[in-house]
């Protein structure tokens, strides 16, 4: 299903990890209802605050290189890793499960750089649309597929 | 932490080393040349060609400062003057295997507070090659007319930086292919850059 592009009017990007959310959506845990029943881009856009709120708080109470890594709610856990560049790259996962961080920074040292950076014809500014080409999905889902946390 | 000149310089030749993917040096210096070429026969203004250089170099700077940090894996700078040290040692080294010599100066104090990282604090890179202009004479139209020819660089600079939240003013100061000593790039601190927020519509 194509996926709704984001009308968000900011400057910085958010890059979720973004897989169609039907008929796979990747999260580890199981499918028993829907994350929400937002479409796509809205979600984004909450996550976006939550993850933008959550880190200047968490900066204000301990300084500047303090980074906001990941919370946990009773279903799910999210995991975040921002670079310096002000990227975010999101991903959601069950409970249980550790910190995903370093699969986030390989997506980002690899399919992100490859086929985002690399594309001089990507925009690398959601002002527009999304972060979004054939080519990046296909290369993160075959990383994240290979990971042994994948069921 | 601050990182050290000496961890800088490895980490930058560590990078430098372990690129696979290496460019023929004489194929890029005809690439680029044949492109300055280009935007002078298109703009018959080298005011303007200067301007088109350093626009192509801020699009190359917001893209090439993704690989830079995904490679060095670097964390924050502490001050501007360390940012000149990174720039040189590991910037320079990694992608154009030179290493340029970095003078850092700065304002004269007019308040006790840090003063590396007041708006006004600059520093100079000294080029001692520059493989973008291996083979290049310039004409005399191409000098009195004021050409850069490597401004390229410095929208790279302004482009890479700015995607880390600090805003520079990047200009040549002097280039030996303009019969100068030296070919010297200053690069200033305009301020930093807060994250945008998004305008909320709901």
């Amino acid at each position: 299903a194509p996926r709704n592009t984001l009308a968000s009017t900011s400057g910085v990007v958010v890059a979720v990890h973004s897989e169609p959310p039907p008929p796979l959506p990747l999260q580890q845990r199981e499918r028993a209802q829907p994350m929400s029943e937002l479409p796509f881009d809205e979600e984004a856009k909450l996550v976006y605050g939550v993850i933008l709120s959550l880190r200047n708080m968490i900066r204000k109470l301990s300084g500047r290189d303090e980074q906001f890594v990941n919370y946990r709610t009773s279903t799910y856990k999210l995991h975040l890793y921002e670079t310096l560049s002000g990227y975010k790259f999101v991903m959601l996962s069950d409970h249980a499960t550790d910190s995903l961080r370093f699969v986030l920074r390989q997506i980002y040292t690899g399919p992100f750089l490859e086929y985002v950076v690399r594309n001089p014809l990507a925009a690398m500014d959601s002002r527009e649309r999304g972060i979004d080409n054939e080519y990046f999905r296909a290369s993160t889902d075959r990383l994240v597929r290979g990971l042994s946390v994948f069921p | 932490m601050a990182t050290s000149s000496k961890q800088y310089k490895a980490i930058g030749e560590d990078i430098w080393k372990g690129r696979t993917e290496k460019i023929n040096a004489e194929l890029f210096a005809l690439t680029y040349g044949a492109l300055v070429v280009q935007l002078i026969q298109d703009y018959e203004d080298y005011a303007e060609v200067n301007k088109q250089l350093e626009k192509m170099g801020y699009n190359i700077g917001t893209r090439l400062i993704e690989d830079f940090l995904a490679r060095s894996n670097i964390g924050r700078c502490s001050d501007f003057r360390d940012v000149g040290e990174a720039v040189a040692k590991v910037g320079f080294k990694s992608f154009l295997n030179i290493t340029p010599t970095v003078t850092h100066s700065q304002l004269p104090p007019t308040s006790p507070t840090a003063p590396s990282t007041q708006a006004g604090t600059s520093f100079v890179l000294t080029l001692d090659e520059n493989p973008l202009a291996e083979f290049v004479e310039l004409p005399e139209e191409a000098l009195e007319g004021g050409l850069w020819f490597s401004n390229v660089l410095c929208g790279v600079l302004r482009g890479s930086l700015e995607m880390i939240q600090m805003q520079v003013q990047v200009d040549f100061l002097s280039d030996v292919l303009r019969g100068d000593e030296s070919t010297q790039i200053q690069v200033k601190l305009v301020k930093y850059l807060e994250e945008e927020v998004p305008v909320g519509d709901d």
